[in-house]
């Protein structure tokens, strides 16, 4: 066993709204110029460190993790998970 | 199914009625628009013909039915506006989103009047706690409410939220908003000028939301989870700008009519404006703010995309305002004298349909008949269910949990807050206020349709009046399973019919209302017990009459008011102890309106120290209530209440309508009772405010100590939703 660094990314789908993007987006980084940055999604992100077998293992724990107790929820969420290292 | 088409649900005969009022087939847009106004949610014509027996008259309306809010005069100038909205099947399946839009669209529907919005209530129903789901939607749709109303700046005052099985897979969200605006400012969703600008204001169009009216007409299957373009996303930052901007656009004069796009999106907004106001209306779908790339006109003409507003103005100067407010806007059309909905892309004809037709489909009849419920009788005695027992029922504790999630004091109108009366009463500009209460017990309305509506306008106008207010107007909140069953349309028939007796006894308008069907899910095939939510305003005309529902000093005289009958069916007593049939509490709007009346005018006398009604748990938990709110007990006598033949726990905890505890300062008890002689209500003067909560029952004393009480109480939620109890 041995512990995994993993990055879990919640983000809404690509086709649903995302106000605290645009808010950023609109409000902070075009008002101050930047007018070459064109579009900003935001989304949050949970580092994990996961004991595990092997890296498959820990992200299938992860996984699992992620929709028993809803941290993100399927219908307008989309999930990423990362493994470091492998 | 139609010529070939899954995505479309009308039946043959409207087909028919389509093709008979446009004189040709419609083209694959138009059959689109038409899906979705003859939906259930936007033509509500299921329960149209029901919906006529509510009484919505009343020397104080000023807008009634069928509008986007009901508006009522609340003296010198001032009027107030309130609206009630189930949003059920979105909630079910993203319940932070669902929620949040649901408080976006109610905010919008009071604000397109032209009112601003002072308060938002919430009544609320799930599966009981143990199942990990219900306490996830229970979470969410708090946290979403919470959320979108305190970004927005509307405190969220009142509201109710009850646990039972039948919710676990159709949670309800059932909310209300209220405004205030001068009267000389209202506006209407009317577009009666030809050749006014049409305005579309707000948040950019997306995919979002395409088809929701028409999956909230639907049964939620297993699917729904992945039915996303249902789900639309709150936007309560660029929703304060909307308010902010629209008041602002609506004091330059140009604005002569204002819609929210909610269901139905653009179309609903522009086919009923245009109907309403005898006109048609004309839309250049190239003219809009778009969000995504590639949209068909079927998808811009349905979306959802939430936080958007259609104007009809007079002059194009109003955009200064939404400059001003950086909010979005585009001319997307004007209004023409033809009552066709036009819906072109530059000069490329796309839908013609008459405006009437998309905002006035024909009603379908549906068969109601009366179930054969088998319910279990009482057998013998149910288990004896103790007080402490009754106070840990999820549906009895503190709700605390809930509204302290909740700004409820931001605007500074609020005078009586969540948990320290049966109302919230907010501050009006006249040195008046106005007092709110959501009430339903779906525990009644199932063992009886009818006295659950009646009852619910029964218990919200209690409670107005338990704080100070005259109730001045109900807007209700009807959900329930699917219609196409005649048990379930029958259910909706009889509460409609309960609602509007009780209204019409108590002479109470009804100005508003909605209609949720189709609560009920596919896998089990059980429909949500049948919930006539109901929200009661109430005039408070001085601020003296404002009236706490905790005991406020020891010595006071505890009074009841009403007789307590042995009526303990859809009681949380028998939910506790297994018991689904009963004797359901009873209806008597001549009674109840004899018992509002004397509380009201002992108010006003001076006399009463603080006042609760007796609903659910019954007398006991009343006062239970009192004292754990005010940090004081009481010694009662019970067998000095009025009953006939009644056992303990039946006095304590039967749910017998039509009973108030007054209690009153020592000095003014005489004055108290004699007014109360005159009002032939039968009363009783039953203990005294001590410290500990104490009941005299057949020469023994059964105590019940504060704390312990308390702790019970209020321990119960956070003890699920904290500790993570299983």
């Amino acid at each position: 066993m041995r512990e995994y660094e993993i990055d879990v990314i919640i983000k809404n789908k690509p086709i649903v709204k995302d106000p605290e993007g645009e808010t950023i987006l609109k409000d902070l980084i075009h008002k101050q110029g930047y007018d070459t940055i064109t579009s900003a999604r935001a989304g949050k992100l949970i580092s994990l460190r996961v004991k595990a077998a092997n890296g498959e293992k820990a992200k299938k724990i992860t996984y699992d993790m992620c929709n028993e107790l809803r941290i993100y929820n399927p219908v307008v969420h989309t999930l990423d998970i990362k493994v470091k290292g492998e | 199914m139609v010529n070939g088409r899954e995505d479309v649900s009308l039946s043959e005969s409207e087909m028919g009625y389509i093709r008979n009022a446009m004189g040709r087939e419609p083209n694959p847009l138009e059959l689109g628009m038409l899906d979705i106004m003859f939906s259930e949610h936007c033509s509500y014509k299921s329960s149209r013909p029901i919906l006529k027996l509510l009484p919505g008259a009343g020397k104080r309306v000023v807008v009634g039915q069928g509008y986007d809010a009901g508006v009522m005069d609340v003296d010198d100038g001032w009027v107030v506006n309130i609206r009630m909205e189930s949003h059920n099947h979105p909630s079910a399946i993203e319940p932070y989103n669902g929620a949040a839009t649901g408080i976006g669209g109610i905010i919008r529907d009071v604000l397109c009047q032209g009112a601003r919005p002072i308060a938002l209530v919430d009544s609320l129903r799930f599966g009981p706690l143990k199942s990990a789901r219900s306490r996830w939607l229970f979470k969410y749709v708090v946290k979403g409410i919470g959320d979108y109303g305190n970004c927005t700046g509307i405190p969220t005052v009142a509201g109710e939220v009850e646990f039972d099985e039948s919710f676990e897979n159709n949670c309800l969200v059932n909310v209300a908003c209220i405004g205030l605006a001068r009267k000389e400012n209202l506006v209407l969703a009317k577009a009666s000028h030809p050749g006014d600008l049409l305005i579309l204001v707000g948040g950019s169009t997306g995919r979002d939301g395409i088809h929701g009216v028409t999956f909230a007409s639907k049964v939620l299957t297993d699917k729904s989870e992945e039915d996303r373009p249902s789900v639309q996303i709150g936007d309560p930052f660029t929703k304060k700008r909307i308010v902010e901007g629209t008041l602002k656009a609506i004091e330059t004069g140009y604005v002569r009519g204002l819609k929210d796009l909610g269901g139905g999106g653009l179309t609903c907004a522009a086919s009923e404006m245009a109907a309403k106001g005898g006109c048609g209306a004309e839309i250049d779908i190239s003219k809009m703010h778009l969000r995504e790339e590639g949209m068909t006109p079927y998808e811009i003409m349905l979306s959802e995309s939430q936080e958007r507003m259609l104007f009809a103005v007079k002059d194009i100067q109003v955009t200064e305002v939404f400059d001003r407010y950086e909010t979005p806007y585009a001319v997307v059309g004007k209004v023409t004298d033809s009552k066709y909905l036009v819906v072109k892309h530059g000069e490329k004809m796309l839908a013609r349909v008459p405006a009437e037709l998309l905002a006035d489909p024909p009603t379908v009849e549906r068969r109601a008949i009366k179930p054969l419920v088998k319910l279990e009788k009482t057998k013998g005695v149910p288990r004896k269910i103790g007080m402490l027992e009754i106070l840990s029922s999820q549906n009895i504790a503190s709700k605390e949990w809930v509204y302290r999630q909740y700004d409820h004091e931001v605007g500074v109108r609020t005078i009586t807050k969540p948990g320290d009366g049966d109302s919230a009463v907010m501050m009006l500009p006249n040195e008046k206020a106005l007092a709110i209460a959501a009430d339903c017990n779906s525990g009644h309305a199932y063992l009886d349709p009818y006295i659950g509506g009646s009852g619910a306008v029964a218990e919200s106008c209690r409670n107005v009046a338990a704080t100070g207010g005259e109730p001045l107007a109900i807007v209700d909140c009807c959900n329930f399973g699917d219609p196409e069953k005649p048990e379930l349309f029958w259910q909706f028939k009889e509460a409609v019919k309960g609602i509007a007796d009780m209204c019409t006894g108590l002479e109470v308008p009804c100005i508003g209302g909605n209609v949720s069907f189709y609560n009920e899910s596919s896998g089990t095939g059980k429909a949500v017990k049948p919930c006539p939510a109901v929200v009661a305003l109430g005039l408070v005309n001085s601020l003296d009459h404002i009236t706490p529902m905790q005991f406020q000093k020891v010595g006071d005289a505890v009074l009841i008011l009403g007789e307590t009958h042995r009526e303990l069916g859809g009681s949380e007593y028998y939910r506790l102890s297994g018991i689904d049939g009963g004797e359901i509490p009873k209806i008597d709007a001549s009674r109840e309106k004899r018992s509002i009346d004397a509380v009201l005018s002992a108010i006003k006398s001076g006399s009463v120290s603080s006042c609760h009604d007796c609903s659910r748990g019954g007398l006991g938990v009343a006062l239970a209530i009192m004292a754990i709110r005010g940090g004081l007990g009481a010694t009662i006598e019970l067998e000095k209440v009025p009953f006939k033949d009644l056992s303990f726990e039946e006095v304590l905890f039967s749910e017998t309508h039509s009973r108030f505890i007054l209690t009153s300062e020592e000095e003014n008890v005489k004055a108290l009772m004699g007014l109360l002689e005159t009002s032939s209500v039968p009363f009783a003067r039953i203990g005294k405010v001590s410290t500990t909560l104490t009941f005299r029952w057949q020469n023994e004393e059964h105590d019940f100590p504060i704390d312990r009480m308390t702790s019970v109480w209020e321990n119960v939620i956070p003890k699920y939703m904290e500790g993570g109890e299983k």
